[in-house]
């Protein structure tokens, strides 16, 4: 069996991690879950004003890091 | 028995967006409908702007600056957040994201395009059909929304 070359491996490894995330997501809908949703944990984090100020600044770097270079 | 459809408006009286929280009205559909048209007009003509550009700049920046002024001078009413976060639950959530940023952060120390891609490396191709970006900079809009909401 030829060896899996390591470009595969990184993205598998992305797709997986970003496969779990979408999995939690979902799992977090249903009723009674434990898990809390992402706007939950985001809205959470957003409760001090540092904390909502740290969360709108990344998301305009992920704008600016995707869209503008 | 008679029940207030509505209480909780009543304790922000003056925040918005109230006409979203009705029920349908030909008049609020049109606007959510113009609301929607424009910024996918906004999307496209973001994504048409080249890299490293200018244009591209003032088209991240805007959005950023006008959410941002929402945010601090008239704020919408917020959806409540939860009180705490059950730990077990956010543990999974904070693996993920460890994880992720890892694989991230391994790939940027490593620096070895191609054979060690960043998320960003791969992301970038899947970005350069035109259509596809301007729906990525739409759900990057909205999710600014749901933000600035939360």
């Amino acid at each position: 069996m030829p060896p899996i070359p390591t470009r595969a491996i990184t993205i598998i490894g992305f797709a997986v991690l970003v496969g779990a995330m979408a999995v939690l997501e979902i799992l977090a809908r249903r009723p009674g879950s434990r898990i809390p949703k992402l706007g939950e944990w985001l809205g959470y984090l957003m409760r001090p004003k540092l904390g909502r100020f740290l969360v709108l600044a990344g998301w305009l770097w992920l704008g600016w890091h995707y869209f503008a270079r | 028995m008679a029940t207030d459809p509505a209480p909780a408006r009543r304790d922000h009286p003056g925040r918005w967006p109230r006409p979203l929280a009705r029920p349908r009205r030909p008049a609020h559909l049109a606007l959510l409908v113009l609301l929607s048209a424009g910024l996918a007009v906004y999307a496209w003509v973001v994504a048409a702007a080249a890299p490293f550009s200018r244009g591209a700049l003032i088209g991240v920046l805007i959005p950023g600056v006008v959410l941002g002024t929402i945010a601090v001078v008239r704020p919408p009413r917020r959806i409540p957040p939860p009180e705490q976060l059950d730990v077990t639950g956010m543990s999974y959530w904070v693996i993920c994201l460890a994880a992720f940023f890892e694989w991230e952060a391994s790939a940027w120390r490593d620096s070895s395009w191609p054979w060690h891609p960043s998320f960003t490396n791969l992301i970038d191709p899947l970005m350069e059909p035109h259509l596809i970006k301007s729906a990525a900079i739409l759900v990057w809009l909205l999710a600014g929304w749901a933000l600035v909401r939360r």
